[in-house]
This record gives C-alpha cells, structure tokens and sequence, in this order.
C-alpha cells in the first residue's frame, strides 16, 4: 500500500512569542515493512536553528528554535511511503512460544538491553492494583504468547469504550483502568502495563492510519489524525504490533513514525515558548491512500 | 577536660571507637599535641575560642537555609571549634581509596552511557540502572574529550567498628560543601593560627587550583573562558556557598534565567547584552537543568541546554547523568567491578549492601530488616530513608509491601556503628558519631584525581544519633590532615600561565536586584523618618483628642498612608479616629505591602540575591539589620517600644549606605544601587511634600508641619543655619526642591539620577542620549524652570497651594515613566516566563 501522510500542527500564541524551542517526533524511517519515499518538513517562521538527530530508542527526530517575534508557529511533516503486509500476519499464533519462556529469556543478558528496557515500569505506564490479574487471565500457564496478546487484545477492546475528551494526557492509568474509557494512547498504555506487568517486554509505537472506510463497512476509529499502538517483543518474530483500540493485528495500514516507553518518549511536537500568554494548538492530519486515488482517477 | 573525656570514653562510649581515645583511655598519638593544649587553655578560653569562631562565621555572613522551617532562610552555620584530625599515615589510604574509586566510577559512567558491557556481561544488573532516575537516555553517547567524564566526586566517610573508614554515600551529581569547608578553615586559621602551624595541618587550597586548570583545559575557549555557578537561587539550602564560590573563584553566579540558548550556544543576559558562556558549574540538579528535554516544569534550568551539549558548544561540570553513580545499589558491585575493571580491590569498603532486585539478598534483607537501613536507590524528597529498628510491626509490614512490589528499587545496607569524635558541646568535650566529606576532583592536564587533604565533617547534635545532616542540625567541623605528605599522590598544581580572567559582567537580573535594593534602602528610610516623626506627635498628644479634628497629626498619618502606598489607611475617618491598630500594623506587620517590616525584608532578600557583590563588612550591617527586624517584630504592641526601635534602624540602613560608598567599587553595580535610591527618594520628597504642605492651617500648625516637613528630610538644621529667621513656606520649598547642593531637594535626587545614568553602558549606539534620560530631563527642566513665589502662594479659593501640586504630581509622574523606560532598557530581558506548550492528546483518537 502507498500512502501520503500530511501532519500539520499550529501554535497561535495571544501575544508574539520572543522564542521558541521544540522537538518534534515526525519523521518516519524506513523498517522492515515499511519504506519511506519521501519526507519533507516545513516550518513557518523559519528556525533560527535545526538539527536532525537520533534519541536513545532509534528515533530521528528535529530539534529547532524559533528566536525571532513570532504570534504564530506552523509546523507541515508531509511524507510518501510504501507498507507491506508484515511477516507475522503469516504466523500461526498457535506456533509462537510459551510466554513464561520468553520472560525468563528476556531477564537474563542474552536478551539486548534494547528490548529489555520495555519491561520495566515507565511515568505513564505503571504497575497499578489489579492489572496483572486482569492480564493473567489471558496469559493462561504456558499458552503461546501470540494467542494470549490477540485474546488479551479482544478483551481490552470489548471492555473499554473509546471516548474521546474523558482523559487527558495527565490522567492516572488507575482512572483509565477503573472507568474504561480512554482514547487510542490510553488504550495503547493500558495494554503496555498488562504486559510489562508480568514481564514482556512492549513498546508504544506512535504514527498514522488509513483513513477511507471500505464500502458499507464501519469506519475505522482514528480517521485523520494520529494513533497509537504497541508492539510486542518475540524471541522468533521480532517486534509485532497490535492495535487494541481497533481489535487488530496490525497489517498494513499503519503508518510508524516513532517508538519508545510511551508517550511522552515520542510526543509529536513539544516545546517551551517564552510569553506570558495563552497558546491554542491545533493539529489536523490527512492520510491518503495513494493506490486508491489512482484507482478513482 | 581530657581526663574526663577519656573517662567517659572507658565507661560509657562502649560500642563505638572514638577518634581521639583509644579503648584503654590513652590518647592516639596524632591526637596528643592537639589535647594538651586544649588542657593547657582550659575550659573558659576553649568557650572563648568558640565564640569567636561563631562570630568570624557571621560576620562572613555564612549561613545554610534550612527547608520548610519558617526561621530557617539564612540559618548561622555551625561550626565545632574541634576539628576532625586525620594522621598521614592513614590519609595516605584515604588518598589512594578515594582515587581508585572516583577512576572506578568514572569507568562505570563512561561505560553505561556508552557501550553498556557492564550490563551485558552481568556485572551490573539491567534493572539497577534502567530504574535509576539518574540515568539519563538523553546523555546517551555524549562524552568529555579526554578519559575523565566525572569532574567532581564527594563521598561520606565514617569509621567503622573494625577501624576502617568506610564509604556511606557517594555525590556525583552537583557534590556541595566544598564552600563551606574554606570558610570553615578561614574561621579556625584565625582562632587557631599557632595550633595549625604546629601540628602542619594541610593547606586545602589546591583543590581550586587543579579545578581552575581542569576547567581551562577541558573548555574549547582555552584563553579567556567566561565560566558561570548555575545556581538555583537564594532559597537553596546552600546558597551562600554558591555565592562563595562564584566571588572566590572569579565565576559568575547566574541562575536559569539569566541563560539563554541561541545559535547552539549558551548566553549570559548582562546589562550590556548578551555574553557568550563557555562552561557552566551547575549546582542545580540533573533533570530541573532543561525543560525542554527533562523536567518540562523547571523553572531553574536553561531551556535548550541539553542541545547545547550536544553541539559541545558548551561545557557543564559535572556532565548531566553523572547522578547516576549516586545509587546505593552500586556498592554491592563495585568489588567485583574493581577487579574486572582495574584488577584491583576496593581500598576503601563501602557500607555493606544488600539490593533488594536479587532474590537471595531481598532474602536477607527480609529477615534483617529491624537492623538495617532502607533507602530507595533514588535520592529524592520522597525517599526517605529508615532504620527498619525504628518501625512498628505495621509500618514494617508496608515498608516489605512496598519493597516487594519494587524490589530493584531498594537496598537494605547495614546500621554501622561510626566512630565518635570529641566535640565542644555545652562547655566541654562530648564524643559525637562523625561522619567526613571528601572532595575530589579531576586533574585532566595529568589525567587523574586529586583528592582535597581535609574536608566537611560533621557530627550529630545528639548522642547516639546516626543519621546526620545539615538540614536536620548538624555540627559542621573543619578536618585536619597532619603533616607533610611522604609520597605525593596528588600532584601539585602548576599555575597555569594563562588564568581565565575575570571580567566583570553584571546580569541583567543582578542588575535589577541592586535596582530595588537602592529603592527599598530608601523606602525604609524615609519609612522610619515619617514614622519616627508621626510616633512622637502621636505619643505626645493628649489622650482625649480627637484626632481628625488635629491638623498636624491627621496629616501626617495622611502623609505616612500615602507615603507607604496603603491607601484608604488614614483616609478613612473611622481609621483616623482610632490610628493605634492601622500604626502598629504599618511598622510590624511583613504580611502587608508597603508597611516598614515589608520594605526592610524587601530590602533584605534583594540583598541576600546578590551577596556575591556586596562586601564582608557590608554581611555585618545587613547582619543587624535582620536582627533589629526580627526585635522590631517581636516587640510588643507597644508604639512607645515601636519607637525605640525605630531609631536603631535608621542608624543602621544609613551605615550599609556609608560603607557602600567607602568600599563599591564605582561600576555598574554602584550605579544602579544609586539610580534606584535616588528615584525613590526623588518620589519620597515630592510624596511627603505633597502630603504635608499642600493645604494651610492655622500659623500654628502650619509651622508645625513645615518644620516636621523639614525634619523627616533632615534639613531642618541646614534650614536655620541658613535663613536664621521663622519658618516661611518660600525658603522651605525653595531648600528641599531647589538648592542644587543640598542633597535632600528634589533637584539634587533628580542630577543623581542623571549623572548615574550616564554612567551605565549604553546600548544604543546612535542615541547619545538615551530616552529614559530625555524623560528625566523633561523633569529637571519643570523644576529648575518653576518660579518659587508662584508655588509658594496660596490658592485662597480652595485654600491649597495648587502650583505646587501640579508641580509635584507631574514630577511623581516623570519619575514612574523614567523608571519605566530605565527598565524597558537594562533590565527587559530578565522577563522569562515561559510555558511548555506540547501536541496533548492525540486529537480525536
């Protein structure tokens, strides 16, 4: 599938802003299924400085500031990519390893310190009341360990309601886990401390996805925007992702920006603004899908 | 004194050792010159000796704020006048021990934010480091040039049972007290100047040097680098040692918001722009030092600082992630690591340590628990450590919840008896556990350490207590090492030929501060005058006047009101009528802007901010101030008291101006002391002027109030010596707004601020004359303009002199916009709000 993603993101401040510095997680990489064609970033007022880097989890991401007056700040991630179907679509879930296997393995130093850094607890993903009795019950003794993750991603879908405006992005997990009610980055949270609770290892992946229903089939939650997931770590798969806000394997209609600990390791744009005054953010996001439009045409 | 000492020590000090006796109750040699002569000077020249060393630490001004402790800003610092003593034989091990493992933990730092083989081969567990909040994924990779990435280490010593002295805690972070530790040596040279001779007590001094050296050789600005003490401001427990340190070792001292990051480099707002910094000495911790990468709250940090680093564009010492190695959890593996790493042992043992993420040692810990300590491998106000034999059976039982729902994050270590050391305490000596700080710090031009031969000790103020700290009371000591070293480990300093100068920078905040300690200085003057003058006519009245039907009085508590910006106040009848609570409030009460207690502690913490450039003799002014503000407060509600007090201030506000003059040096910081004082004496006279000459009374009356007039602006003397004659309204206002060389007129204040503002840099090039000296100007003209008979004549109609207020009310207005424009110019950019704006929740998903 080839899709064009445009991510925009405006900051209007009150007053003129004297300065600006930011770090912004837009740029997608290329991975095993997925290949980017092009990436442009445009930002409006120029920056005084930029620099391209790489953080601790692998991603690239821009630090700029902005040291001129400035009542508006626009920042336009505009890229073109390639996804295929990933090769864990193939695997039989009844094949993979028994997931007490895979946490023994993952706590001795055979495993690299890359992935066993996702099994601990991080500021949004914590070890709360509850939660690993709530995982066990997918997690039965010995069951492979994809079975178990799509059985516990079922289960968070059907008892969690997807509502937009109950959480923000202070809201304890215990809220979120008491309420059942969030959006995909609570959903993405919550199943990241079910794993991590009894000692996988899973990451939040951050990114897009396709936005056009198929003909007289719901629409997929999280149409023009930005989503959330996480991927699970497996000794013979690699990294494989679920969508539990969607009820899905991820195939290939997800669009990877970046990965860390959780949000705020890859939080799309974050900076601090020097002016006393009240700031509005808004952000709009259009994936198209690139096969489909030349289709129509 | 010794006698019973030792005594004491044979019958009642059973399980620990002590420093200076042995066992058996003799004396260890090193001890032995040291103990005669405390016995040969007695007990009454020892209490002597002692308060001399208090008041040598005051009058330095040396203090340690203590935290939620309503007195305890600006605390004395105490000083035991018995030191730690240290032979050299056993420094020789406490030298080589220190070394071994700053270079070991160095090793460890450069290893975890690089490669990481210590975790891979198992030397150190993933979930010690990975959970340590001081480990910083955002300095991965990021290295020194040169083998030596931690700069500074400090570590807490303590004898154990078994005679060794034993590692409690090490400090990588922002290791303080080192400060503290010169001045405490300051204090006993000058009281013990023969005993430290005598015994060769080890000068400390080359511990700056080798920093200073260390700092020219690790800056990319080799010839002239601008260094600057991030401090994170005057309400830090250590702040004094961070003005200390900036004065003594020529650094700026600058918190978060005097920097800014632009272009990639870091940049100090100074009265004359901005300045280019090349290393910063951060005593603010790790994660408050940029909210853009970090703690996204901070408002102590430097926003952009981190990218800064990263572009080498500028040095911070120590690096941000050294805190990392300030994990109790590591002393359980440095034996092993020492061998792998440097094949050697420990020289120096760490208390022993059981981390609680192993299965057999959360074991022990478990079944030890009552005789061990707890602490969480994070130092942070929420981590408190306790002695598990001070817990009850339930909060044991929560304290072993807790710890098994995250075991990595805690260790048990053992409750190690120190060793005691004499301390002077209630006129004699008493054996108190003692624990040292040492100080370490890197020497790259030889790549390795040195070790400073002394250091901080501290001992507890009770018996038999452990854990010792400034903040819960404890007793500093100075630490002696005697004699001369016999094989020299740590090198001795060169001076190296081109030191980094010191220029003088004024930041712009700096700046600001000695602005409003000018004003305040004279706001409490003019303060104390009005009331001084106010109290006497109040006390002398008789009681069954009524007041508002009293010219004289009723308007000089009009006057103070309006002086003092606490409108309605006197203005109201019903608080006019009965002044007593409305009077006692304006001198008391520090809660209500405007009032005297309020200006004088303004004043006070203006000056605490920056104490960096005000002279020692200036500390033992401000010193009695502080102490004639804390009398005035606790004085009764007696305005009779009130008085008293009041004249003791004023002599005092006016002696920290008379030594200023002696001794600031004529920069910009003694210019914008004056421009403030000046402005707000300026508006004082014309406020007062206002208040008590603009209507006419009776002849009587009218004299009253020209001649307190004359008084609150002391010039009433001046005022008869020169017209020998009556009071007449012409020849007051003509000498308080008009003789240019009286210095109380207005005329006078407003050239002041003139020739005070032409002295500061000028920013703009093209403007000779700058617009906040265009206002001023506009209002100098106005007064040497004015006709005095014009305003010294009464309006009959409405019975005020009405030329003069017009006068005065366009001056009081001129000075609010010179003072104005004069901030807009020099100190503007010390605004720096700034918020954290970030994409919140992803929209609509």
């Amino acid at each position: 599938m080839n899709y064009q993603v445009i991510h925009i993101t405006d900051y209007i401040y009150e007053f003129p802003a004297a300065l600006c510095h930011n770090l912004m997680f837009q740029i997608p990489q290329d991975s095993e299924f997925q290949k980017v064609d092009k990436y442009v970033c445009e930002i409006s007022p120029k920056p005084s400085s930029e620099e391209e880097r790489t953080d601790f989890f692998g991603n690239k991401y821009l630090y700029f500031s902005v040291e001129r007056s400035h009542k508006k700040l626009t920042v336009t991630s505009q890229s073109v990519l390639k996804l295929n179907s990933p090769a864990w679509m193939k695997v039989d879930p009844k094949s993979t390893m028994a997931w007490e296997k895979v946490v023994e393995w993952l706590h001795t130093t055979k495993a690299p310190n890359e992935v066993r850094q996702y099994y601990l607890e991080s500021d949004h993903v914590k070890f709360i009341e509850g939660i690993k009795e709530y995982t066990l019950k997918s997690f039965t003794p010995s069951r492979p360990i994809m079975e178990a993750m799509i059985d516990l991603n079922d289960r968070i879908f059907k008892d969690f309601a997807f509502t937009p405006g109950f959480t923000d992005i202070s809201t304890p997990l215990e809220k979120v886990f008491e309420h059942k009610k969030g959006v995909c980055q609570d959903f993405a949270h919550f199943s990241l401390a079910c794993l991590r609770v009894i000692g996988l290892s899973a990451r939040y992946v951050s990114g897009y996805i396709e936005t056009i229903p198929p003909p007289g089939k719901p629409k997929l939650i999280g149409s023009d925007a930005s989503h959330a997931w996480i991927a699970v770590f497996m000794p013979e798969q690699g990294w494989v992702e679920f969508d539990a806000t969607n009820n899905l394997l991820v195939n290939d209609k997800h669009i990877r920006v970046a990965v860390g600990r959780d949000f705020a390791d890859v939080t799309p744009l974050k900076g601090i603004v020097y002016s006393g005054s009240k700031q509005e953010m808004k952000v709009s996001v259009d994936v198209t899908n690139l096969d489909q439009d030349y289709l129509l045409n | 004194m010794i006698e019973s000492y030792l005594i004491e020590k044979m019958f009642n000090n059973a399980p620990f050792l002590d420093e200076m006796a042995t066992d058996q109750g003799k004396i260890h040699s090193h001890w032995e010159r040291i103990a005669r002569y405390y016995e040969q000077i007695g007990s009454e020249k020892m209490r002597q000796f002692q308060e001399e060393v208090s008041r040598q630490l005051r009058e330095n001004g040396v203090t340690y704020n203590v935290y939620g402790d309503p007195d305890g800003m600006n605390r004395p610092w105490i000083l035991d006048p018995v030191p730690m003593v240290f032979n050299s034989e056993e420094w020789e091990r406490i030298e080589k021990g220190l070394i071994q493992r700053t270079q070991l933990l160095n090793l460890i730092l450069k290893d975890l934010y690089g490669d990481q083989k210590l975790i891979k081969e198992g030397l150190l567990p993933f979930e010690l480091i990975y959970n340590h909040k001081g480990f910083l994924r955002q300095a991965h990779d990021i290295q020194l040039e040169g083998e030596q990435q931690l700069i500074q280490y400090s570590s807490d010593l303590a004898r154990g049972p078994n005679g060794m002295m034993w590692v409690l805690h090490d400090r990588t972070d922002a290791p303080s007290g080192a400060g503290y530790t010169f001045e405490n040596r300051a204090a006993m040279t000058r009281v013990f100047p023969e005993l430290i001779r005598e015994n060769h007590v080890r000068k400390i001094t080359s511990y700056y040097q080798t920093f200073k050296n260390t700092l020219s050789s690790l800056t990319n600005n080799k010839e002239n680098p601008r260094v600057v003490l991030l401090s994170p401001g005057p309400t830090n427990e250590t702040f004094f040692e961070h003005a200390y340190i900036s004065s003594f070792m020529g650094f700026t001292l600058a918190f978060g918001e005097d920097l800014t990051v632009s272009g990639g480099y870091v940049w100090l707002k100074t009265i004359k722009g901005l300045e280019k910094v090349d290393v910063i000495i951060r005593r603010v911790d790790d994660v408050f030092c940029d909210p853009l990468e970090f703690k996204n709250d901070s408002h102590l940090g430097v926003v952009g600082l981190m990218e800064a680093v990263r572009q080498k564009k500028v040095l911070v010492i120590n690096p941000l992630g050294c805190r990392v190695l300030e994990n109790p959890g590591l002393m359980a593996f440095l034996p092993k690591i020492s061998k792998v790493f440097l094949g050697e042992d420990l020289i120096l043992p760490s208390v022993a340590t059981w981390w609680c993420g192993q299965e057999k040692e959360l074991k022990y810990v478990f079944d030890h628990i009552e005789t061990l300590v707890i602490r969480n491998i994070y130092r942070g106000t929420n981590h408190k450590s306790v002695f598990g034999g001070d817990l009850t059976e339930e909060q044991l039982q929560n304290l072993k919840k807790q710890i098994q729902r995250n075991p990595y994050m805690f260790v048990g270590q053992e409750m190690v008896d120190f060793s005691t050391s004499p301390s002077w305490i209630n006129n004699k000596l008493e054996a108190r556990n003692a624990v040292f700080r040492s100080y370490v710090v890197a020497d790259s031009e030889n790549n390795t350490y040195n070790v400073m031969p002394g250091g901080l000790s501290r001992s507890s103020p009770e018996k038999g207590a452990f854990l010792v700290s400034n903040q819960t009371g404890g007793i500093s000591k100075d630490t002696w090492v005697l004699g001369k070293p016999k094989d020299v480990i740590s090198k001795i300093p060169k001076i190296v030929k081109s030191q980094p100068l010191v220029r003088t920078v004024l930041p712009s905040r700096t700046g600001e501060r000695l602005f409003w300690l000018g004003r305040y200085l004279e706001r409490s003057a003019y303060a104390v005058r009005l009331m001084r003058m106010t109290l006497l006519s109040y006390n002398e009245a008789d009681e069954d006047i009524h007041i508002h039907e009293t010219p004289v009085l009723s308007t000089l508590l009009k006057t103070l009101t309006l002086m003092t910006g606490t409108l309605p106040g006197f203005t109201e009848k019903a608080i006019l009528k009965n002044p007593e609570s409305e009077l006692l409030d304006l001198v008391h009460d520090v809660e209500k802007p405007g009032s005297l207690a309020f200006s004088i502690q303004s004043f006070l913490t203006n000056a605490f901010a920056v104490r960096d450039r005000l002279s020692l003799d200036t500390w033992r002014i401000l010193d009695s101030i502080s102490e004639e503000l804390i009398k005035m407060r606790q004085s009764e509600n007696s305005l009779l008291k009130a008085y008293h007090n009041l004249d003791n201030m004023v002599v005092k506000l006016m002696a920290f101006y008379g030594l200023n003059i002696d001794n600031m040096t004529r920069e910009t910081t003694w210019h914008l002391l004056n421009i403030g004082r000046f402005i707000e004496s300026a508006v004082n006279n014309c406020t007062i002027l206002r208040g008590m000459l603009s209507k006419s009374f009776d002849t009587e009356s009218n004299k009253e109030l020209m001649e307190d007039t004359l008084r609150c602006n002391e010039s009433l003397v001046t005022y008869r010596y020169r017209y020998r004659s009556n009071l007449e309204m012409q020849g007051v206002l003509s000498l308080l707004i008009l003789h240019e060389d009286n210095p109380r007129s207005l005329i006078f204040q407003l050239l002041e601020i003139d020739s005070h503002l032409k002295a500061l840099p000028n920013k703009d090039e093209h403007e000779q004359f700058g617009i906040e000296r265009k206002k001023l100007l506009e209002a100098i003209t106005k007064i040497r303009l004015c006709d005095v008979t014009e305003i010294s004549t009464l309006d009959l109609e409405s019975n005020e002199y009405s030329q003069l207020i017009i006068l005065l009310d366009k001056t009081i207005e001129l000075l609010h916009e010179t003072s104005d424009l004069i901030y807009q110019k020099y100190f503007s950019h010390t605004g720096s709000a700034y918020s954290m704006i970030q994409t919140s929740i992803i929209p609509e998903i």
